[in-house]
């Protein structure tokens, strides 16, 4: 398990020295936030940037998540893979790396996101639960992450896999309670919205704000989170060129 | 027991045989596999370092089976891929700095400096690899290559893309590696660095290996000498008793036979009776080159240019 962290360090170390890349993916959530957040007129709720800031954050773990797929997507294509697939370390150790640090990555990009949030006019919250936010978000991290990583070892090239990316991430987005209420929501679309992951991590966080402890959601997300895991274990210790 | 035992080797991509039952010994020595692309020599190495099951066969890496002891023979190799993965964002000590951890070497600091020192890259360690030559990034994955001091070293098509000097430094530290023990088994294309460098060569095509031996005694099977005509215009073979042309490419036809001085004259007088307009004649001794494409040649029947064939060729190339 010791390579998990210098694995860790180097996906880290690439990511920082890469300079655009550690802005350009704060781009899309913090314009959510401003120009739906603070623009959109809505009548179900008079603070629209607090009910909107748990989906923004949860957005901000998806695209994190799913695009934390090209780590491994690139390292396969660019030889990298093949050297540590030949290394005596568990074959594991690098799907753990990538989900630790994509999770991770999700966490910073997440806190800058909230920090926006607040400087706008978002209410803010005792550290228990932002703590309690900040779990939710990490277990939907885990969740995506090693989703995504084990989806691009799959998948050939580099074209596929954004396609995929793109084809789930965005009906992800709008079939989740991240925009409205359920019960302003259409009939279909409620249906759709009780049963996808990013609604759980959404309600839970929205659950926090309102000072309730949403263990249901909390515990779904961690069961879904080992699942997804454990199975891409498997996938990755069986894994040939 | 030797360093690297194969035994039936084979593997199969769906109908098409990659690797056709492979019977090798290496133990201590440089070993070249040589071959066309797509001959089956990167396949063979992936089986080797178990990133690749064989369809049929066995083979042992020091002792350990390829498919049962995955992990401990993963212990004892290391692989150098032909794609030369280094990480450019990284330091040239932090790319050799993560394969001394992730093997879990004692002092992996200390094992970095000494190597980077022995690869002459100590002055630059703490660069950006961005900035590092070819020549360098190859020297710098010996370097990763080398941290857990492996018994066995795969290197697949080490000198690709580099200039002469890089070249000619690669294969002086390969040669040092072979003298402290290392058996050192590389895949190339380049006959003058098999002839040159390497104790034994394996020649392999569509997958099957065809000769195996030192390269001086391939040379020496041809024991005939060779003569090249390089041809202007149409190229028909004269047929002359006792000289066989074993190989035409790019208007140059290459014959053997048993006394080259005295087929000289023939061999001009039978081109000017066949109306072949020719520019040079030249005599010379068997390289590597002559062997394998005797070797080769024979197995590979001309054939017509096959589109399907092509196409499916160039798809896979993507």
């Amino acid at each position: 398990m010791r390579g998990v962290i210098w694995y860790i360090e180097r996906d880290f170390l690439r990511w920082v020295r890469g300079r655009v890349a550690v802005f350009s993916a704060l781009v899309m959530p913090a314009a959510w936030l401003i120009f739906v957040g603070l623009a959109l007129p809505i009548r179900f709720t008079d603070n629209y940037l607090d009910f909107i800031t748990p989906g923004i954050l949860v957005m901000t773990m998806l695209s994190a998540g799913l695009s934390g797929g090209t780590l491994l997507m690139f390292d396969k294509i660019l030889g990298f893979l093949n050297k540590f697939l030949a290394l005596p370390a568990p074959r594991e150790d690098i799907l753990f790396g990538k989900i630790l640090f994509v999770s991770l990555r999700g966490l910073i990009q997440s806190t800058i996101i909230l920090v926006i949030a607040v400087l706008i006019g978002a209410s803010v919250y005792s550290p228990l639960q932002y703590g309690l936010t900040y779990l939710i978000l990490f277990l939907f991290g885990v969740l995506l992450s090693a989703f995504a990583t084990t989806l691009a070892l799959y998948l050939e090239d580099h074209d596929s896999f954004a396609a995929v990316n793109t084809m789930i991430s965005m009906p992800l987005f709008f079939t989740s309670s991240a925009l409205m209420p359920y019960n302003v929501m259409p009939e279909w679309l409620r249906t759709l919205a009780s049963l996808n992951p990013l609604s759980y991590a959404i309600d839970a966080i929205r659950a926090v704000d309102a000072g309730a402890l949403p263990l249901v959601q909390i515990v779904s997300l961690a069961i879904l989170g080992i699942v997804v895991t454990a199975i891409s274990v498997q996938v990755f210790r069986r894994v040939t060129v | 027991m030797n360093a690297i035992e194969t035994h039936d080797l084979t593997r199969y991509y769906g109908a098409r045989c990659a690797v056709n039952h492979l019977t090798l010994s290496v133990d201590r020595e440089v070993f070249a596999l040589l071959g066309p692309n797509g001959s089956g020599k990167t396949t063979t190495v992936l089986m080797l370092t178990t990133m690749l099951h064989p369809t049929e066969g066995t083979a042992t890496v020091c002792g350990h089976d390829i498919l049962r002891d995955g992990e401990e023979v993963r212990r004892s190799l290391s692989y150098v891929p032909q794609d030369m993965a280094v990480d450019i964002k990284l330091t040239g000590r932090e790319n050799a700095l993560l394969f001394a951890r992730l093997y879990g070497t004692d002092t992996p600091k200390d094992r970095v400096d000494e190597l980077l020192a022995v690869m002459q890259l100590f002055d630059r360690a703490d660069d950006l690899v961005k900035t590092y030559s070819g020549g360098m990034r190859r020297r710098l994955e010996l370097v990763q290559a080398l941290v857990h001091k492996p018994e066995v070293l795969f290197l697949d098509e080490p000198t690709l893309g580099l200039d002469v000097a890089a070249r000619a430094t690669i294969w002086e530290h390969i040669t040092a590696l072979k003298k402290d023990g290392m058996t050192i088994f590389v895949t190339t294309h380049y006959m003058d660095e098999a002839d040159r460098f390497c104790d034994r060569v394996g020649i392999i095509s569509n997958g099957s290996l065809l000769a195996l031996d030192a390269p001086s005694s391939l040379k020496a099977r041809l024991s005939n000498d060779v003569i090249t005509a390089h041809i202007d215009g149409t190229f028909r073979d004269p047929g002359v008793d006792g000289i066989t042309l074993f190989s035409f490419a790019n208007n140059e036809a290459s014959f053997l036979a048993e006394n080259g001085r005295e087929a000289l004259p023939l061999l001009a007088d039978a081109f000017t009776r066949a109306g072949v307009r020719v520019r040079s004649l030249a005599l010379r001794e068997p390289t590597l080159d002559d062997v394998f494409l005797h070797t080769v040649g024979k197995s590979e029947e001309p054939a017509g240019f096959d589109q399907t064939k092509f196409r499916t060729m160039l798809r896979r190339r993507k």
